[in-house]
């Protein structure tokens, strides 16, 4: 008997912007959609832990794209997209994520994004906050400078190392090394993208004088940082949260930058926390 | 307690040796780097993913492609079995705390796979200082 998972996969063609994607995406349950987006230069993988989470899969419609360039989803299809630096904006990525919730036809789904996913949950609950039911950044902050490196994909390095390799203490060391690991391998399939990614990440991604335009009681904004995350340290994201009205931080103990790949046992103990917090909040809307 | 710096080197050395890890992808691994610790310097010389030298006195020509500057504070940070958080790797210590990185980067960058590896075997050897 084959042992087969219950998590299944589809292609979906959108338009955005004038580009066409055919996207790929993984997803099992039912119920309220949730929508995850991974990390920069990573792909849905990362969330092979709640993809297959029964508990939470019970009552939540898990779904996990991968961005365009990453992992099964090509570059735009009806474009020449090798003869220009790739550089995500700010923009684009909000349009792409609004246009594949309507090819999907999701009602009030739940966006939740790590590292430049949760940047872009931010950007989403300032952006559409009546397209989201609520959004639930982790590893992010208003601003996220100086991870815009060459070093991504210098052509004298090893640019698949190069990625997996600093990324890796990114993640917590009492993450189980076998997630550690399949993080890493995850990173070595990216690096083409990585750079143009973070480029959102580290520079068109800045909410610092928009803070106090996201309203959290409109678009519950429920934002979620480990302890070892380096990049986007604990106090900048409580110092987010902070500033938006109604903002909610919860702080994850023993969790790196890349909570549920590095270790999805641990994150899903505050994700259901934050499930909760929404519930509580949007229950009577 | 802290170490000898020669019963230091022997055990790292050792520690690098033997680690799978590394000798899954030993070859091309060769390159110098030091150590400065503050209190003490020492220069590692890898060869294809083996110790080639441990100079736990370099002087003051003595070469190196790249070097790793902290606090003795810092490394020994570094050198817990589970270190704190931004203790806990090269890019985070040089992010958020005393970490210089300096010299030639992409050397470092062509080997950071191995070298990640090497560096975390400190908390297996604890540092001389």
């Amino acid at each position: 008997m084959a042992k087969h998972s219950p998590v299944t996969g589809r292609y979906v063609t959108i338009d955005v912007d004038g580009k066409e994607y055919k996207v790929f995406y993984l997803h099992n349950g039912k119920g309220q959609p949730l929508i995850c987006q991974h990390t920069a230069g990573c792909h849905n993988h990362q969330w092979r832990g709640l993809l297959e989470d029964e508990e939470i899969t019970e009552n939540y419609n898990v779904i996990a794209y991968d961005l365009p360039r990453h992992g099964k989803s090509d570059p735009p299809h009806n474009t020449e997209w090798w003869k220009e630096e790739y550089k995500l904006t700010a923009d684009h990525f909000c349009n792409f994520i609004v246009k594949l919730c309507d090819a999907l036809e999701l009602k009030d789904p739940i966006f939740m994004g790590s590292s430049f996913g949760g940047n872009v949950a931010l950007q989403l609950a300032l952006r559409h906050p009546d397209r989201f039911k609520a959004v639930i950044p982790v590893e992010a902050a208003d601003y996220a400078p100086g991870f815009y490196l060459d070093w991504w994909h210098h052509p004298h390095a090893n640019a698949a190392q190069v990625c997996g390799s600093g990324v890796w203490d990114l993640m917590a060391p009492q993450s189980p090394e076998m997630d550690r690991w399949l993080t890493w391998h995850y990173y070595t399939q990216g690096s083409e993208a990585f750079k143009g990614d973070l480029y959102f990440y580290s520079v068109d991604h800045d909410l610092r004088d928009e803070l106090r335009n996201i309203d959290g009681r409109r678009c519950p904004v429920i934002m979620m940082t480990g302890t070892y995350d380096y990049l986007t340290p604990p106090e900048a994201t409580e110092n987010t949260a902070r500033q938006i009205r109604g903002g909610v931080y919860i702080e994850m103990t023993d969790i790196g930058h890349f909570p549920m790949s590095e270790n999805h046992d641990v994150f899903r103990v505050y994700l259901k926390e934050a499930l909760r917090i929404i519930r509580e909040r949007t229950d009577n809307n | 307690m802290k170490q000898d710096i020669s019963s230091w080197a022997a055990k790292y050395e050792s520690l690098t040796n033997s680690d799978e890890t590394i000798a899954a992808m030993a070859k091309y691994y060769t390159c110098v780097f030091m150590f400065d610790m503050e209190q003490c310097k020492v220069i590692i010389e890898m060869h294809d993913g083996k110790v080639k030298s441990i100079n736990t006195d370099p002087g003051p020509l003595d070469a190196y492609d790249f070097a790793l500057r902290a606090s003795a504070v810092s490394w020994r940070e570094f050198s817990q079995p589970v270190p704190r958080p931004m203790f806990h790797g090269i890019w985070a210590a040089s992010f958020r705390e005393d970490l210089k990185i300096e010299g030639n980067h992409l050397i470092l960058m062509k080997n950071l796979r191995n070298f990640t590896v090497q560096f975390e075997l400190l908390r297996k050897s604890g540092v001389p200082v």
